[in-house]
């Protein structure tokens, strides 16, 4: 099994992530076995660690310092713990597979060169628009034919779509180390997330500069002041607050709280796994706002802790595999993602 | 001038008769292993058990350090992508370090000790490519930094000066990127025109095009020996005749051949051969050409500078006769060095054995990924007479082959190649973007098939029930 991410390491030539204090050899992971011990009963204590960059890393930005977990957006800091709730690499993927599944497709004719992200052993293209309500902060689109790159895609699609051009310039793409993906940040030609990334940012700041040229006005001023995005102007939009929990405040998350879907799918998993423990935790609000979730009833995103003896038997992929089966309607009708804890009673003592 | 005293197949290096203490130097390694290793001979003496028959691969293995250990996950590196390097044995890494430790001097122009020595290795490393592909004389062997600066060198010094507009140049559209491009731009300074042959429903090259292809117009044959995506073999000694019948040259793309099994120069009869020493457990950063003398004598120089000149003045100067006059400035000595130890290695081994053993190795792989559903390999199908190089480029049905070599990387350690290979008019000949590729060189066994396979079904599995 790979280490929990409670250290994470900014090196791309040790893989998985290290403690910091190997930072200064590029070691095989064999060589210390002893770091390999199985902390699955820890999924959930990744919170707000620093990351330690190597200075002996050639392959690190050295433009800007990696941004700490605090200082990640929001949005993307939901991405780092939903990944980091997921110890097993298969199901890492799996989630990556995941958010490309509903990444809403790109229509064939913004299938340009122009939109194309060059580098990628795949294709993928990738478009930028200003919201029609704000005129101010951005959507993005993209679509790959490979899945991982349209995995990656999907994740910047979600981290991005719905911020400022300020905010998205201002945004490290390191923060994809700590899903524990192995996603080279090394720049060469041949990075495709990091030319992804690269492309979202050149598309939001031409349409900044288009969006300027385009003004009369004389004030001179169009940048927006605010440096500090606050997610209450966009919840106002397309998100049905009787149903879901319009409280933008994200401190302790209030799983007892649910909505239909929460019943829905705690009533599911009752049923179909007679479950010894059952945890199904709303955490949409933290979600609120972006683009995938403007237009629904909120309840999109969900963690998950099911103990079960279905579980018996089956690797970790196949535990998933059951639970998004059982939830397929769900998954159908708006249900965005969910973090899933799938053990068996003997894993957690019971 | 040199001559050659017939064929050299292991010559005893100038490191072991001085330096008899350096054998064992591992600090240049940044990894370090613990793992139970039985020799540390730098030497290529390989420890195969007098009884029973151990297969090339497994006996060769651990002259390569690079393969033991752990990628990824902690899944055992499984090293599948031959074609685009190969991994070098500890001799050749040793001698370039030896190179770098004991006598690293300028060569050809200075007297002194060192020098003379450098000089020395560096012909000698000459002498044993010649000898490998049975030239008949080493000043027949010109070192470039790699096969594709080699077919450069022919575009512009002999292609600038023996093409003429409306002559023609007959090529496959199977060829590397390196085999056609230098053509295209030859064409566009000299109007000469690129006729390129397809495939046949066997997916080889269309010979019988080519045949017709060949015209008096035809200056130039450029065609690969071994295909890189296609695993396929041309005729060599037939295409030869039918381009000197007409008058045509023939130059062959030999990188995917001269390190899999025996090339003998004389007995294709071709008038230039291209081949990189990466691709055959020599070191980066050096390739040769191999030109007739007769050819060579009568191109001008390709690169100009310091070694290719005989006198220099103001307004002109005169140049060295071959292979000098193709070897401007300081070349790769070390490297021209690690070459030549790789030759030797791989000549102790015997490259008949090498090639028989790989025949066999590419079966089994073949026969393998053939059992695995929704496989679609490109190329020929093997039988007696069809041989395949040990290499399958493959795609998966409603798979891209990005996702799938990503997902063999990460979770079984399993390296393969995805993309183009350097191939793009012959994958968008097929229909597609891009495709997988698995390639063997004589140190995988079939362990390492069946660890591919393996994973190439979980791999399958892991997408297709995502869907």
């Amino acid at each position: 099994m790979s280490l929990s991410l409670s250290f994470c390491h900014i090196s791309t030539n040790f893989r998985p992530p290290s403690p910091s204090i190997y930072k200064t050899l590029p070691l095989p992971p064999s060589y210390f076995p002893i770091l390999r011990f199985p902390l699955i009963s820890k999924s959930f204590t990744v919170q707000s660690t620093p990351i330690r960059p190597s200075p002996t890393d050639p392959s690190l930005p050295t433009s800007s310092d990696p941004q700490t977990f605090e200082q990640l957006p929001r949005k993307f800091q939901e991405i780092v713990k939903l990944f980091q709730s997921v110890q097993d690499p298969k199901a890492k993927y799996e989630q990556l597979l995941f958010y490309g599944k509903n990444l809403k497709s790109l229509d064939p004719q913004f299938k340009s060169d122009k939109n194309k992200v060059k580098g990628c052993v795949s294709q993928v293209w990738l478009r930028a628009y200003f919201d029609d309500s704000d005129k101010k902060t951005v959507v993005f689109e993209a679509d790959s034919d490979a899945l991982i790159t349209k995995g990656l895609a999907a994740l910047l699609v979600q981290g991005l779509s719905g911020s400022t051009v300020e905010e998205i310039l201002r945004i490290s793409p390191d923060f994809i180390v700590l899903l524990g993906l192995q996603q080279s940040l090394s720049p060469s030609r041949n990075n495709g997330f990091l030319n992804m990334f690269e492309l979202m940012q050149k598309k939001a700041l031409m349409l900044y500069v288009e969006a300027e040229k385009g003004i009369k006005s004389g004030t001179g001023i169009v940048e927006n002041p605010t440096k500090d995005v606050d997610f209450d102007p966009k919840l106002e939009k397309g998100i049905d607050s009787s149903e879901s929990r319009s409280n933008t405040d994200d401190s302790e998350p209030n799983g007892s709280i649910l909505g239909n879907r929460g019943h829905r799918i705690t009533e599911i998993l009752k049923r179909e796994l007679q479950p010894f423990e059952l945890k199904v935790e709303d955490v949409s609000y933290e979600h609120a706002g972006h683009a995938g979730v403007r237009g629904s009833n909120g309840e999109t995103h969900f963690n998950l802790k099911v103990v079960s003896k279905e579980f018996e038997g089956k690797s970790l992929v196949k535990r998933h595999r059951l639970i998004y089966s059982l939830l397929d309607n769900e998954l159908q009708s708006g249900l965005h993602a969910l973090s899933i804890e799938a053990k068996t009673p003997s894993e957690v003592g019971i | 001038m040199m001559t050659m005293e017939g064929v050299v197949l292991k010559l005893p290096s100038f490191t072991q008769l001085m330096n008899p203490n350096h054998f064992t130097n591992r600090t240049s390694l940044n990894l370090r292993f613990t793992f139970p290793k039985s020799s540390s001979s730098s030497t290529a003496s390989l420890s195969v058990p007098a009884a029973a028959p151990v297969s090339l691969g497994h006996s060769t293995r651990h002259d390569f350090e690079i393969l033991h250990q752990k990628v990824n996950n902690g899944s055992k590196l499984v090293y599948l992508d031959n074609a685009a390097t190969s991994q070098k044995p500890s001799a050749v890494i040793d001698a370039v370090n030896n190179y770098y430790r004991s006598y690293n001097s300028n060569v050809h122009r200075g007297i002194h000790f060192l020098s003379a020595r450098a000089t020395d290795e560096y012909e000698m490393a000459r002498r044993k490519v010649a000898a490998f592909i049975n030239a008949s004389e080493s000043s027949e062997i010109v070192f470039t930094r790699n096969a594709t600066e080699a077919i450069n060198l022919v575009a512009y010094s002999w292609g600038m000066s023996n093409l003429q507009p409306k002559d023609e140049i007959v090529l496959t559209i199977a060829e590397h990127h390196s085999a056609i491009v230098p053509w295209q731009l030859l064409s566009e300074k000299t109007d000469a025109v690129l006729k390129f042959v397809s495939l046949t429903e066997d997916e080889v090259p269309d010979t019988k095009m080519l045949q017709e292809l060949v015209s008096e117009k035809t200056k130039l044959v450029v065609v690969h020996h071994v295909s890189n995506m296609l695993a396929s073999v041309l005729p060599i000694n037939e295409i030869v005749q039918w381009a000197h019948d007409v008058g045509a040259k023939v130059l062959v793309d030999a990188c995917q051949s001269v390190p899999h099994m025996v090339v003998d120069v004389q007995n294709l009869g071709v008038d230039f051969l291209v081949a990189s020493s990466h691709k055959m457990c020599g070191p980066t950063g050096v390739g040769f050409l191999y030109g007739k003398s007769e050819l060579l004598a009568a191109m001008p120089p390709f690169l100009g500078g310091g070694e290719m000149i005989s006198d220099v003045f103001l307004d002109h100067s005169t140049y060295a006769d071959p292979p000098s006059r193709f070897e401007a400035g300081t070349p790769a000595i070390g490297e021209a060095i690690g070459l030549g130890a790789a030759i030797d290695y791989l000549s102790e081994i015997g490259m008949q054995k090498i090639h028989d053993y790989e025949v066999d190795l590419a079966n089994y792989l073949y026969e393998s990924l053939r059992t695995v559903p929704g496989v679609r390999i490109y190329g020929p199908t093997p039988s007696a007479t069809v041989h395949r190089a040990a290499l399958c480029s493959f795609n998966v049905e409603g798979l891209h082959p990005t996702d799938i070599a990503t997902f063999l990387d990460q979770q079984h350690g399993v390296a393969i190649r995805s993309g183009h290979h350097c191939a793009q008019p012959l994958h968008r000949y097929l229909g597609i973007n891009a495709s997988a590729r698995a390639s063997l060189y004589f140190y995988n066994t079939k362990e390492d098939v069946d660890d591919f396979v393996r994973g190439l079904i979980d791999t399958i599995d892991f997408f297709s029930s995502f869907k």
